[in-house]
């Protein structure tokens, strides 16, 4: 559910006054765009709840663009007894010229011959898993191009997994932070020093040929069955 | 201590149960570079009460505020936990961003990431802010959930009491309270999630100083922590 409103406009006069309008356009995990709201609020303090519809790939992001400042955006979830809930701002959506994405089509294909991205953008992320939670990542691909990200997991000092993923224009993959590391292992850890029930802290690296940028996604004992928080990343 | 150093306050708030972990900087090149200069950690009872001021190297990158607060205090109370950071500029360019995560033992709910409130109060005059910016607010769903919502609030004012305003929106009924802050206290203010059959649809903070806030939801039944954000400033 996306919750949507515009308060900040009350501090900006070229906004003052509604109705103001937008648009919502959701992206499927593969960046089709399947879904398309149209958006109004009569006031700068109304609020508009927008439900999403399900979409292929079982995730994926929206943009909002019109009359809205770039504020005032909450994305929630809910198991329908209670809601978690992140904020967003604004964001930017790369558009690569044709030659540029020509360039970086070939230095990608020849860095992923050896499980490798052309690193134009890096993003450093800590996350977390224990016994009793697990952290997803949501990776989105803002650019007209396909982006190879590469995501580097780190424990303890060392590299404990990686993977190269492929997203393509404005798609989104949701990683699953304990496929790249042995959770039980870590969670023995930190049984041992006499923290059974924490978590152990992971960094992660990530690195794409192109603009990309994440939400944390939380899960509690069930994983991705059980109620889920989201944050974005600034 | 060079004074050409930037600094950030921020703070947040520790409640007994919860593994509760916060980066003392957000990005961390490979060579780990990026590091703050220094790093004064404070934990205050609800009374303003200075607890501990327990020594951390700025060269860590996870605290564990679990950890610090029960090898600090034998409090079973929340605790208000402000971090006093210094850092280079050149490095942190925007500021070295604190986010965190909680999950409160044997609970069912998800963990929460959040970032970590930046005042920028105490020290405006380091800090270069020139506006104010105590003007907050925050935006709830209107559906009939079972969670229960407020405000923490926590004053970082050194010598003068704080005085706020929180307005509660139901429908058109705009239901106001006045909070006053001793300095260093700080405080849990209820937001009744129904008033006069019409929902809370949104919360206003108006302040003569910035506060430390975070807008809250508590599972019915455990408590346990489902919402923490911050709220939106406007004017800075």
């Amino acid at each position: 559910m996306l919750v949507l409103s515009n308060v900040k406009a009350r501090f900006k006069p070229e906004y003052a006054s509604g109705p103001f309008h937008a648009s919502v356009v959701q992206y499927d995990a593969q960046g089709a765009p399947a879904h398309v709201y149209a958006v109004s609020l009569q006031t700068s303090t109304d609020s508009v709840e927008l439900p999403l519809k399900p979409a292929a790939g079982g995730w994926g992001f929206v943009t909002v663009s019109g009359d809205f400042a770039q504020s005032d955006l909450y994305v929630t979830l809910s198991d329908g007894r209670d809601y978690t809930a992140t904020h967003g701002r604004g964001e930017f959506v790369e558009e690569y010229p044709p030659l540029t994405r020509l360039l970086l089509a070939a230095a990608r294909g020849a860095a992923s011959l050896v499980g490798r991205t052309v690193p134009v953008f890096t993003r450093n992320q800590y996350v977390f898993v224990g016994p009793e939670s697990r952290s997803h990542v949501l990776l989105m691909n803002l650019s007209n191009v396909t982006n190879s990200i590469r995501v580097v997991l780190g424990a303890d000092g060392r590299v404990a997994g990686s993977r190269l993923l492929r997203l393509p224009p404005m798609g989104s993959h949701l990683l699953d932070v304990a496929t790249l590391v042995d959770v039980a292992t870590l969670v023995d850890v930190a049984s041992l020093a006499g923290r059974p029930s924490d978590s152990a802290a992971l960094r992660l690296r990530l690195e794409g040929n192109a603009w990309f940028n994440l939400y944390l996604v939380g899960a509690g004992p069930l994983d991705l069955a059980g109620p889920l928080s989201l944050m974005h990343v600034k | 201590m060079s004074s050409s150093l930037s600094a950030l306050l921020s703070g947040t708030f520790y409640e007994p149960g919860y593994d509760h972990r916060v980066e003392i900087i957000h990005q961390r090149d490979a060579g780990a570079h990026r590091r703050l200069e220094s790093l004064d950690v404070a934990l205050y009872d609800k009374d303003g009460a200075l607890l501990a001021t327990p020594a951390v190297d700025p060269g860590l990158e996870i605290l564990d505020l679990g950890a610090l607060v029960r090898s600090a205090t034998d409090t079973r109370e929340r605790v208000m936990v402000v971090l006093d950071a210094r850092y280079d500029e050149a490095i942190f360019p925007y500021r070295p961003h604190h986010y965190a995560y909680f999950h409160r033992a044997g609970s069912t709910a998800a963990p929460l990431y959040y970032a970590v409130n930046a005042t920028l109060g105490g020290v405006p005059d380091r800090v270069g802010a020139t506006n104010i910016n105590n003007f907050e607010t925050y935006v709830f769903r209107q559906g009939p959930f079972a969670e229960t919502y407020s405000l923490l609030l926590g004053c970082l004012a050194r010598f003068v009491p704080v005085q706020a305003q929180v307005f509660a929106y139901y429908g058109s009924k705009r239901v106001a309270r006045d909070v006053t802050l001793a300095p260093k206290c700080h405080a849990e203010i209820p937001l009744p999630a129904e008033d006069g059959g019409e929902r809370l649809a949104r919360v206003e903070v108006k302040a003569l100083f910035r506060l430390l806030s975070y807008v809250v939801g508590r599972r019915a039944g455990t408590g346990d922590l489902v919402l923490f954000d911050h709220l939106f400033t406007y004017a800075k």
